[in-house]
């Protein structure tokens, strides 16, 4: 009855994401140091430290972990796709845009430093993202730098978070003809785009085969779809207070979401049914070094906020 | 300095980079789902008539050490993209307020505040990733590439020209020279070294190209100021800092004979490349003197 091999304790998943945040924010916080003119480089930092969940951070270093790569060829990385989801919500925030007060339970960058300030602020995190990843990355292939390079600025443009803005922004009070395809585009463009970025990243730099890197590919795209999933949900059944940001305004705006189209319960079983195809997408990767991306997957999933 | 301007053909070096350069750039972004953002990205980046000054600084200065101009035209492509990129921002009501670029409506005038500002957002990245994806890497190593990215990043980033776009707007000790160096020098700058870059030229004449460019750039934008103070009204009074402004045009006319004379000085270092220093000479004799119209626009 009794297992004679001697079991290794458990994944913990709790240290792994303390461990791994502290390491990320440490890092983000000596990477944009408060230069001349200080007014740009502090609303940089105001929002890139309001301490976000560095969900795409721990996937980056995750990812390259997992092809047998040191989180240290992917610290830079890790650091630009959080510096570039930090500058599309300064922006997404504007009042041209989505028009938000509040954003990680604080105000947002615009209210804090003026319109002027927040897009140059966004304009500076885009760009200097770009350049940590280029200087700061040591101890991996040149070429293998420059393909995460491209691989980010595809994230970002028009087949990426900008897209999926443009086509929201052109959806919202106008959602009589909204369809899960539409639905769909937006979320794969401005939420799952970067989310597969930040793992694409993380397993070219960790040194991963072609095939390695679109196995975890296929696995991020299904997790950012997961992402956004939950999000709906979230946004109609929790609070502002528990949420950090405006509940309840995709109703108010009349946006189309995946509870509004699917009802609630189909919705959850649609997250459900993503969490376990992105998971299958792990089957060949050791069971030990694959553990932190079965339980960001399941965190994604199950989160509460 | 003398000038030895007449013994290159300035015009007809220019003339033919900007076809080619308009050429690549019109493939570079074609228009597919969602439209809108891409006839935005189209309507700023291929403005008729453009000079396309920082690509063919960055092609004149690759050729200057021998680099192919294959091996530049990404990368040249790619400053206009983020340059206009940066203008389209700086046009924005809560920016400039500027309703009109190059004698045409503003980006966000015509496709409104939201598509202005991700077409912005778009353009930047699309100079990273045009560059990665068509510079022919048996022309140029990618430590080269990492490079020229970081170089343009740095350019039009924080301490860049967005640091330009803030002083602008916001003031602050010395506020024309940092605003001129910024917003006019940083792209000049990042031009010239660049085209230096992915030709492998040394630190030492990188560091050249560096001050040459930043002293082209400031010197173009000074020289457009005199000759739009010569020829304005008091209604469409430049706003911002220019020296023109701050100094009135006779001392601006001294700032702009500095320039040339220091980019000139710079160039000078160079002169065992010989013939091949030409393009980039002239260039500065341009920035000052104006002394050709390029055809009307079809």
């Amino acid at each position: 009855k009794i297992d004679a091999r001697k079991e290794k304790p458990p994944f913990n998943f709790n240290a792994y994401v303390v461990e791994k945040a502290n390491f990320v924010n440490k890092a983000l916080d000596d990477a944009v140091s408060v230069k001349n003119p200080p007014m740009i480089h502090e609303a940089m930092r105001y929002s890139l430290l309001a301490g976000g969940k560095r969900v795409r951070p721990m996937l980056c270093i995750a990812a390259c972990e997992v092809v047998g790569g040191h989180q240290s060829a992917a610290m830079p990385a890790a650091c630009a796709v959080e510096m570039i989801h930090t500058m599309s919500l300064i922006h997404d925030d504007l009042p041209c845009m989505d028009n938000d007060d509040l954003r990680r339970g604080k105000p947002t960058n615009h209210k804090v430093f003026g319109e002027d300030v927040a897009v140059l602020a966004g304009d500076s995190l885009l760009a200097f993202a770009f350049e940590f990843i280029a200087t700061a990355t040591s101890g991996v292939a040149p070429n293998r730098v420059l393909a995460a390079v491209g691989e980010l600025a595809k994230a970002i443009g028009t087949e990426g978070l900008v897209a999926g803005q443009v086509v929201d922004l052109s959806c919202t009070g106008n959602n009589s003809n909204v369809g899960l395809d539409t639905l769909e585009f937006i979320h794969i463009h401005k939420t799952a785009a970067l989310l597969e970025a930040s793992v694409v990243l993380g397993a070219i730099l960790g040194g991963g085969t072609d095939e390695q890197v679109e196995k975890l590919r296929t696995f991020a795209r299904k997790i950012g779809l997961l992402f956004q999933v939950v999000d709906d949900i979230l946004d109609v059944t929790k609070s502002s207070e528990e949420l950090g940001k405006t509940a309840g305004k995709d109703l108010e705006t009349d946006k189309t979401t995946y509870p509004k189209l699917l009802g609630l319960e189909k919705a959850r079983e649609f997250a459900e049914k993503l969490n376990e195809e992105a998971k299958l997408q792990l089957a060949d990767f050791d069971r030990d070094k694959r553990a932190p991306l079965v339980a960001l997957a399941d965190y994604i999933a199950h989160r509460q906020n | 300095a003398t000038s030895i301007s007449p013994r290159f053909d300035l015009k007809t070096y220019w003339t033919d980079l900007i076809k080619e350069i308009d050429q690549k750039l019109d493939e570079a972004i074609p228009v597919q789902y969602p439209n809108q953002i891409y006839e935005a990205m189209r309507y700023s980046v291929l403005a008729k008539g453009a000079k396309r000054a920082p690509p063919v600084m960055c092609v004149a200065a690759c050729e200057l050490f021998g680099g192919n101009r294959l091996a530049a035209f990404p990368t040249a492509c790619a400053l206009e993209m983020v340059h206009a990129a940066s203008l389209i921002h700086d046009d924005l009501p809560c920016m400039d307020d500027d309703p009109s670029r190059r004698g045409k409506p503003s980006n966000h005038t015509i496709f409104g505040v939201d598509m202005a500002i991700l077409a912005g957002d778009a353009l930047f990245p699309l100079g990273f990733r045009h560059i990665v994806s068509h510079t022919p890497t048996d022309l140029v190593p990618e430590t080269r590439l990492l490079r020229v990215i970081a170089e343009i990043a740095r350019a039009v980033g924080s301490t860049g020209m967005a640091a330009g776009q803030f002083i602008d707007l916001e003031g602050g000790p010395n506020a024309v020279d940092f605003v001129q160096e910024k917003k006019f020098g940083e792209m000049g700058q990042c031009s010239a070294v660049c085209g230096g870059l992915l030709a492998g030229a040394s630190d030492d004449e990188i560091q050249r190209l560096r001050n040459y460019g930043r002293a082209v750039g400031v010197l173009y934008q000074v020289v457009d100021d005199i000759l739009e103070a010569k020829t304005e009204t008091e209604e469409n009074k430049k706003k911002g800092k220019s020296y023109v402004s701050l100094y009135g045009v006779d001392k601006a006319m001294e700032v702009a004979e500095d320039l040339r004379s220091q980019a000139k000085k710079e160039l000078d270092a160079l002169e065992k490349y010989g013939e091949k220093v030409l393009p980039l000479y002239s260039f500065v004799d341009y920035a000052a003197d104006r002394g050709f119209s390029f055809a009307a626009p079809v």
